[in-house]
């Protein structure tokens, strides 16, 4: 009985995991946007936003994503909403990438994401400099995205293992 | 052409537009709402600012228990860095130390002297009577800087006496029941404290700005506005209620220019007062008679014995520093002498090869002369039984000039 408990917990951790990871990651320095290292940072949020938009839909709700990007916002100190934005349009991005998709393939899926960070890349920079009057760093922010981009097949592998992992109690499900 | 264009419709109205299970709204929906609450958010809309407000305060106080974990990680972390450091951080406070300890010599030296000559002068105050209390309340009102003290007049609190946090003037006693009492502070507007205005020693006096500093009035007539450096302010001792030199705070002379009233940043924060000190203070009364006379050689020979001291720690430390330089020129010395031995043996050891070289060739030559003129005497025949050549007993035979 108490198994069977034990397994339930970890099926809802499962379940969770995804979105309890972003808002961590999103309310702690998780999110490696400023890790103290010089030309060295990258976003994790949206690494996992992508992976699991892609790979299972279902662990991240819309509305989770908009109040996360909310919180974004109010801990980075950026006008409040357009982390909400931006976290909707990549996981857009990757909706239409699954929707196209018959056989998924890793290099596709990266390149993709590559396309994807530029263009939300490009509207945040277009809304923070000419509508929101922020001073932007060019160099962090493209380094920013070369890392993100980089960064993107080493978690994919972390996250994929992770999934594999709790396979046993989705299957319970 | 224009399948392709259908499946991209498709695509992108299912991504976008189509709920999934379990999802209450469509992302294009999210996307708009996004932009309305930038948009409106930007102009300052009243109900979006409350909005704003909320859930600024669920973040913050979120984060901050959701960071928990990762300040204990940072705090271990710091704890490896630091032991770690531990002996780059230890030497570096030995040097310190050794630097500090000649210093605080200077300031007793310093101290001795201005004690010594404060007494000549008889303006030498000592603490007669010291009371550590804890502030009760500390409730601003607009019209009094105050705090109420836990001691009163059972403690030997008396109106007058003079309250400090650590080394620095916060105010006076102006009010003492049996079991509490109330301070004026030095920010109040009725508060008039003689002060000495430091580097140049003008004195004036200062009062409360009726918030957290002070301004100088009366400056007796002195300009200070041609000042260029920041001035320190204390107290000046006139009146007697306060010793002088008593810490108060600082005029910045950025500020000197700009406004007409000279403005003293108080050292210390009124709002976070917790516990303090009252103090009262007496002039110590001593004619120059003979007692005070032996008291005063007594100093005079602490500050001769402070100067020694001073003085013998700064030839050790010199004498170290020699010692360091001569270690390290020794050592310099000896890798090269090192060096030098090592080169000689070599050339030796050539040399003396070459001498054996030398020696056996001379011999060699010397056996080959006498071999042409005594090898008859010594080589083997059919008609005698001489030696064999090539045998050292033929070769002995042939240095012996064919004797044997």
């Amino acid at each position: 009985m108490g198994n069977l408990r034990n397994n339930n917990i970890i099926r809802i951790f499962f379940e969770y995991f995804p979105m309890i990871l972003l808002f961590v990651s999103v309310m702690n320095d998780l999110d490696f946007n400023d890790v103290g290292i010089k030309y060295f940072s990258f976003n994790f949020s949206y690494i996992l936003i992508f992976y699991y938009t892609l790979k299972r839909k279902e662990a991240l709700g819309y509305v989770s994503l908009f109040i996360a990007g909310l919180f974004n916002d109010v801990i980075v100190g950026l006008p409040m909403g357009i982390s909400s934005l931006l976290f909707l349009l990549l996981c857009g991005f990757a909706s239409y990438l699954r929707n196209i998709t018959l056989r998924p393939n890793l290099v596709k899926d990266w390149l993709f994401f590559l396309f994807t960070l530029l263009i939300i890349n490009s509207f945040s920079y277009i809304f923070l400099v000419f509508i929101f009057e922020y001073d932007i760093d060019h160099t962090n922010s493209i380094i920013n995205t070369l890392f993100t981009f980089t960064f993107y097949i080493f978690f994919t592998y972390i996250f994929h293992f992770i999934e594999n992992f709790f396979v046993g109690y989705r299957n319970a499900e | 052409m224009e399948q392709s264009r259908d499946d991209f419709v498709i695509a992108i109205r299912s991504a976008f537009l189509k709920k999934g299970t379990q999802q209450r709204f469509s992302l294009l929906g999210l996307i708009f709402f996004s932009i309305i609450f930038l948009i409106l958010g930007e102009i300052n809309f009243k109900p979006i600012n409350y909005i704003k407000i909320a859930i600024k305060e669920i973040a913050y106080r979120s984060t901050f228990i959701v960071s928990g974990p990762e300040k204990i990680i940072g705090i271990g972390f710091n704890k490896i860095t630091d032991h770690i450091n531990h002996y780059s951080n230890y030497k570096n406070m030995e040097e310190k130390l050794d630097k500090l300890e000649a210093l605080d010599l200077s300031n007793q030296i310093i101290t001795l002297e201005n004690i010594k000559y404060k007494k000549l002068v008889d303006d030498y105050f000592i603490k007669n009577n010291e009371i550590f209390a804890k502030v009760l309340i500390d409730k601003n009102s607009p019209f009094l800087r105050s705090v109420v003290l836990n001691k009163g007049s059972k403690n030997n609190i008396k109106l007058g006496m003079a309250v400090l946090d650590g080394e620095y003037l916060i105010g006076k006693v102006v009010e003492v029941n049996f079991f509490t009492s109330r301070v004026l502070l030095i920010s109040d507007i009725n508060s008039k404290i003689p002060v000495s205005i430091s580097p140049n020693d003008v004195q004036a006096i200062m009062s409360g700005d009726g918030k957290q500093n002070a301004t100088l009035q009366y400056t007796q007539g002195t300009d200070l506005k041609n000042n260029n450096e920041d001035m320190m302010v204390t107290t000046s001792g006139a009146g007697g209620l306060f010793k002088s030199g008593i810490l108060i705070g600082k005029i910045n002379f950025t500020e000197i220019s700009t406004t007409n009233n000279l403005k003293v940043n108080i050292y210390k924060d009124f709002s976070q007062l917790k516990y303090v000190k009252v103090i009262s203070f007496t002039k110590e009364e001593k004619a120059l008679d003979q007692t005070s006379k032996d008291e005063l050689k007594t100093m005079d020979a602490q500050i001769l014995e402070a100067t020694k001291q001073k003085e013998n720690i700064r030839i050790l430390l010199e004498e170290k520093k020699i010692a360091e330089e001569v270690r390290k020129n020794i050592e310099i010395e000896n890798s090269q002498l090192k060096r030098k031995i090592f080169n000689l043996q070599t050339k030796l050891t050539k040399t003396e090869e070459a001498v054996e070289e030398q020696k056996k060739q001379k011999e060699n030559i010397e056996f080959l002369e006498l071999n042409l003129l005594y090898g008859h005497k010594c080589r083997k025949t059919i008609f005698n039984k001489l030696y064999k050549v090539g045998t050292p007993e033929y070769k002995k035979c042939v240095l012996q000039k064919g004797k044997m």
